[in-house]
């Protein structure tokens, strides 16, 4: 049975500073990682950062600039989890909200086929259409 | 930190006594159940019971229908999902880490 964790906050900037806090290396190493990591925001981009002092690796699986970035990671041999962050404007900064999910199998991802972000109104997004269960 | 809301306080506040607490297990457990039935199974009054139904439905945890004479009641449990969301989330490593990410964006920067 997946366990969700969820969380939000207002922080004080627009959609397009947070967006770059939780995309760029350097920044996520003020926030989320021990220290600088590496995030390739596009679909099927990797992502490595250590998070209390532990490496994690892992790919993105949507990254809808200023608005939605949905990552899955986990640190070595153990399972993954998936991480959906969203962006919106409120105020005069942004809501972002996130919720993880830990699936108990432990998922590698083989020969993803993802579709690039559409335009809003038909729901756009990407999601991997083939993963394995390792 | 997410806001449990108003909902939520009276959730907390409804749960916080121990007999409603066991008129929530009660009704839970026999789907349905009548004031009169639950006072059976508890050491309270029929009119402590009564209180302590107004108090779950002014929470939203209990419903009524009637059936002939009787009052049925049954649990609605939407609102402690709000409550158990706050529960789940609060102190866990994302509340950590995205007050960490509102300092950082507070601090001074370049304009972007």
């Amino acid at each position: 049975m997946p366990e969700t964790e969820s969380s939000d906050a207002h922080v004080p900037a627009s959609p397009e500073r947070t967006w770059e806090a939780l995309t760029d290396g350097e920044a996520l190493g003020e926030w989320l990682a021990d220290g600088p990591g590496e995030l390739d925001p596009t679909p099927g981009g990797e992502l490595r950062l250590t998070v209390d002092e532990r490496e994690r690796t892992g790919f993105v699986e949507e990254a809808d600039p200023a608005r939605r970035l949905v990552f899955w990671w986990s640190e070595t041999e153990q399972e993954s989890s998936r991480v959906e962050l969203e962006l919106e404007p409120d105020g005069d900064g942004t809501r972002v909200r996130v919720t993880e999910t830990r699936p108990l199998e432990r998922l590698t991802v083989e020969g993803i086929e993802l579709a690039t972000p559409r335009g809003r109104g038909d729901g756009g997004g990407a999601a991997p259409r083939m993963l394995a269960l390792a | 930190m997410p806001e449990p809301g108003a909902a939520a306080d009276a959730v907390f506040a409804a749960l916080a006594d121990p007999t409603r607490r066991d008129v929530v297990e009660l009704i839970g457990a026999a789907g349905e159940a009548s004031a009169s039935a639950l006072a059976r199974e508890l050491p309270v009054s029929r009119q402590a019971i009564g209180k302590h139904l107004g108090a779950l439905a002014a929470a939203g945890l209990v419903a009524d229908r009637r059936e002939g004479r009787e009052v049925l009641y049954r649990l609605t449990p939407a609102p402690m999902h709000e409550a158990m969301g706050w529960m789940a989330s609060v102190g866990g490593p994302w509340d950590r880490r995205l007050g960490a990410l509102q300092r950082h964006l507070a601090r001074p920067h370049t304009a972007v």
